[in-house]
């Protein structure tokens, strides 16, 4: 196997001329919460070794702080590894730093992050999408060759399509989730974001696999491998952005150049997706975050009357409103007696988003729909309020209710910006990912971000 | 007058090495705060993993309470807050448990053989344990994580005394599956009561539920309590609520806690981090293995086959290790009864007087029936056999190496009294001339005095046959 990012491998050695690039850069972006560059790359070989890599803020790395970007957890540092991270360290890599990210994950602008802002680094003056956006500023702004994210409903593919890199989620279970802290369970995964599809891979195939700390994790298993013939593309599509509309069909021009046929496909359960997803997602979310009550970690009030009373206040002083928002909503969708109506059904109509995606497979080896409706946003931009952002997360939430692999990768620049575009395939198709975006590669190579640049590996 | 109506949910620790969800030691009375890891201190990240072990025993104690038993298991999450549960929620079963649909007969105090149904039977895990200090509240969460079996009954109980024999009968059984000790002044065994009362032919009446009740005895006073209150209640025109009351035990009362408006809405849902648990053939396999003879059957068995009292059953049954041993000693020394005597009586004397319990003590099923051979034998007497069992204890060896090393063996030819008696008769020899001048009654004093210069080794029927013939006296 060739050594993925040759240049990166001399960040030891030129430990100076890298700080000197990358400090500057650092203070501009945001995109870590704890940056420590200076930490020596471990000994050894394997097949990431000397690389140092970024992690989001919700992944646990030992040592290291794990905040979830939230007041709650702020002064929590991890006493292990996310197996994840243990896995890429074993193939060599080492953690540089935690990446900022909407408060657990929740948001798709890292704004919600209670701990640091993140800019985009295209346009300092966008989001760079949410919620590993951390990661993604961190990737495109050539701070680290990789940087892990985690991705709930969209969470490493839409900062990626926002910051012009590759953001890949794998099959649900084939990333061990045992360190990532848990947002909505059943819907999650750590994915992979960096500038270099070839290092996706490698990382990917580092980390991936069976582990013995979470039982809902699986080995790959691969499908048959055969050359990509067609990819299903979507019949009716609104509301989208005109420059990621003009980057679309540049991309259907290009896949078709490139030998695909291009199938039109409906997904009729589409429009019900992200209202299960928000149903499903809160649900876990109020239990799953049920834990963070500053008794054994974490935020806690100086004094209180009681234990309850302690609770409480720690509840109230340490997450942010859209924490709240979601914690209430999830209780809500899950009171007896109301369930069928919501959390059932939700489950209902996950069923069926993965039936209709089954029946697209049938007729296509991909499918390729836009990363995220718009291209990176600028802060507290408010011609998107809050309930059109989650709606915006539909084409991203139906990979992770049917727990299928999907591939942001970039396809353009509209006005400066980059837009990604997405690829989805059945599960365990990861190769096909990695092999159409290669080729898509050949005709519309990635652009690296202005201002960025391997110089001081010279 | 009212029929009382009691249902039980019961909590046992199942006895794993490690905690139902990671590796932590499954240990009592340690340090606060050092069985625990990321997993069961509720860490960011961190995910649980099923004790498979756990789940076997589970399964074996739905099996043994005749339930159905699910082929495809599933985990739940009940939502609540409560300062000593790290996760906030706890991991347990609600949608689909082990074990549904069971039923199994105890001994009533009446004598007769009753049953109470099973509704269900899953399994969870236990929170940690609050320490109110002064004005702190610390948390131990040694225990948190444990697995806990919950049993729930219809209400099939129709008194206090009922329900009591009833749970006593149930901590024998999950003994004698060595799922767990059932100790309830330890906590390994918990039991919340529901409690009720209606007239005859007439429909279920308002339940209460009462927790805090950590002896068996405790049960039976609270349901006796409460179907006295609730009868009071309802005599006197009143409605009873639904409610949750506490037992207080300085006062034999009940005490409301909580009713049915203040009650939780626990918003259970599927627990996502652990798939369904399929059984495969190995582990059916397990479970029938670790099946055994209940108590309840066994007691009959043994009862109808050596003619014991149901006392004596009862007895010999109460441990599945003192059943064993009953046994084994029975098939070696051929004399049911005689050993259940012994179990029941000098055996227990002796363990009391050495503070030992029988698994700890020197005596084993072949010293016991080793014993009761010598007996049947004639080779020595009742009290020395009682002599020798005080023996084995002090000195931890068999019965028979014991007798010849303090020369106990029984007396049982005149050959061996002839020269004892010849000493009696010399140091007595006014006695001796007495009784051979008419004054018959003096024998006895001789008989006593060879007996004790035997030691009590002689037959008194050999002495006395003996002595009238030395004494030319005509048999009596």
């Amino acid at each position: 196997m060739s050594v993925p990012a040759p240049a990166w491998k001399q960040f030891q050695a030129k430990k100076e001329a890298y700080l000197a690039y990358a400090r500057p850069w650092e203070k501009k972006v945001g995109a870590f919460l704890t940056f420590r560059p200076e930490a020596q790359a471990a000994l050894g070989s394997g097949p990431l070794a000397g690389l140092p890599f970024g992690v989001k803020d919700n992944i646990a790395v030992e040592g290291f702080p794990l905040t979830c970007g939230s007041k709650m957890l702020a002064d929590v540092v991890s006493p292990y590894d996310a197996t994840v991270v243990a896995r890429l360290k074993a193939a060599g890599a080492f953690v540089i730093g935690k990446t900022n990210l909407d408060e657990f994950g929740m948001g798709s602008s890292t704004e919600n992050s209670a701990l640091g802002k993140t800019n985009n680094p295209w346009d300092l003056t966008r989001v760079a999408g949410g919620s590993s956006g951390g990661s993604a500023a961190a990737v495109a702004a050539g701070l680290v060759p990789f940087a892990l994210g985690t991705d709930t409903g969209g969470s490493v593919r839409q900062p990626a399509g926002f910051c012009g890199v590759y953001g890949f989620k794998p099959t649900y279970g084939v990333m061990s989730r045992y360190g990532l802290t848990a947002y909505a369970s059943s819907l999650e995964t750590p994915g992979v974001l960096s500038p270099d599809l070839e290092l996706v891979k490698a990382v990917f195939e580092a980390a991936a696999g069976r582990d013995i700390h979470d039982q809902t994790s699986l080995d790959p298993q691969p499908l048959e491998p055969r050359p990509i013939r067609s990819i299903a593309v979507l019949a009716d599509l609104a509301d989208l952005d005109p420059g990621v509309r003009a980057v679309y069909e540049q991309t259907l021009v290009h896949l078709k150049a490139l030998g695909y046929e291009l199938v039109p496909v409906t997904l009729p359960t589409l429009e019900y997706a992200v209202p299960a997803y928000y149903t499903i997602a809160t649900a876990e979310a109020s239990a799953n975050l049920a834990r963070f009550n500053g008794i054994r970690y974490g935020h806690r009030p100086v004094y209180s009357e009681n234990p309850e009373q302690l609770v409480r206040q720690a509840r109230t002083a340490g997450f942010g409103d859209e924490v709240k928002t979601r914690i209430m909503l999830g209780t809500y969708v899950l009171r007896s007696g109301f369930q069928d109506q919501y959390y059932t059904k939700a489950q209902k109509v996950r069923t069926l988003i993965r039936n209709d995606l089954n029946k697209v497979f049938e007729r296509a080896d991909l499918l390729l729909s836009p990363t995220f409706p718009v291209p990176a946003f600028v802060h507290g931009d408010k011609t998107m309020n809050e309930f059109q952002q989650k709606l915006a997360d539909k084409f991203t939430v139906t990979a992770n209710l049917a727990g299928v692999p999907a591939l942001s990768f970039p396809a353009g620049l509209a006005g400066g910006l980059p837009v990604g575009m997405q690829f989805t395939a059945p599960a365990f198709g990861e190769a096909r990912l990695f092999e159409a975006a290669a080729a898509f590669a050949t005709r519309v190579p990635v652009t690296a971000c202005p201002g960025t640049s391997l110089d001081w590996s010279k | 007058m009212y029929q009382t109506v009691v249902g039980l949910e019961i909590h046992i620790h199942l006895n794993t090495k490690t905690k139902a969800f990671c590796g932590c030691q499954a240990e009592f009375g340690d340090e606060p705060n050092t069985n625990v890891c990321p997993v069961c201190l509720g860490y960011p990240g961190v995910l649980p993993v099923l004790n498979e072990e756990a789940l076997a025993q589970a399964y074996a104690v739905a099996r043994a309470l005749g339930c159905q038993l699910s082929k495809r298991t599933l985990f739940d999450r009940k939502n609540y807050f409560y300062p000593d549960m790290p996760k906030n929620y706890q991991i347990t079963q609600f949608h689909e448990p082990v074990g549904r649909d069971g039923r199994i007969e105890f001994s009533a105090p009446d004598g007769t053989v009753k049953s109470v149904r099973i509704h269900d039977v899953h399994l969870e895990e236990d929170a940690g344990k609050m320490i109110h200090a002064g004005d702190m509240t610390l948390c131990d969460y040694n225990r948190a994580g444990y697995s806990l079996l919950e049993i729930v009954t219809e209400p099939d109980l129709g008194s206090g005394e009922d329900a009591e024999a009833f749970l006593l009968s149930f901590q024998r059984l999950v003994r004698y599956l060595g799922v767990s000790d059932g100790n309830m002044d330890e906590g390994s065994m918990k039991c919340d009561t529901n409690v009720s009362i209606r007239k005859p032919r007439e429909g279920l009446g308002t339940k209460v539920e009462i927790k805090n009740l950590n002896s068996t005895r405790f049960i039976k006073k609270a349901i006796e309590f409460e179907t006295k209150r609730q009868a009071t209640a309802l005599d006197a025109g009143q409605r009873l609520v639904q409610e949750t009351r506490l037992w207080n035990e300085n006062r034999d009362v009940t005490e409301s806690m909580r009713t049915k408006e203040g009650s939780l809405d626990y918003r259970y849902f599927p627990e996502p981090d652990l798939p369904p648990f399929v059984p495969g053939a190995e582990f059916w396999k397990e479970v029938e293995t670790r099946q055994v003879e209940l108590p309840l059957a066994r007691r009959q068995r043994l009862v109808e086959t050596f003619g014991l009292s149901r006392e004596q059953g009862d007895f010999v049954t109460e441990s599945r290790f003192m059943a064993d041993f009953f046994e084994t000693a029975v098939k070696l020394s051929g004399n049911g009864l005689a050993i259940a005597n012994w179990l029941m009586g000098d055996v227990q004397k002796e363990l009391n007087h050495f503070g030992k319990t029988l698994e700890a003590s020197p005596l084993s099923p072949a010293r016991l029936a080793q014993l009761q051979k010598l007996l049947d034998s004639g080779r020595i007497h009742i009290k020395i056999a009682k002599q020798l069992l005080d023996a084995v204890f002090e000195e931890d060896k068999d019965p028979e190496v014991l007798l010849k090393e303090k020369g106990l063996e029984a007396i049982t030819t005149e050959a061996q009294l002839d020269p004892i008696v010849d000493a009696v008769f010399a140091k007595h020899e006014t006695v001796v001339a007495a009784i051979a001048a008419g004054d018959v009654r003096q024998k006895g004093f001789l008989v006593g005095q060879v007996m004790q210069a035997t030691g009590g080794r002689a037959a008194p029927a050999l002495v006395n046959a003996l002595l009238g013939r030395r004494l030319s006296l005509p048999k009596s």
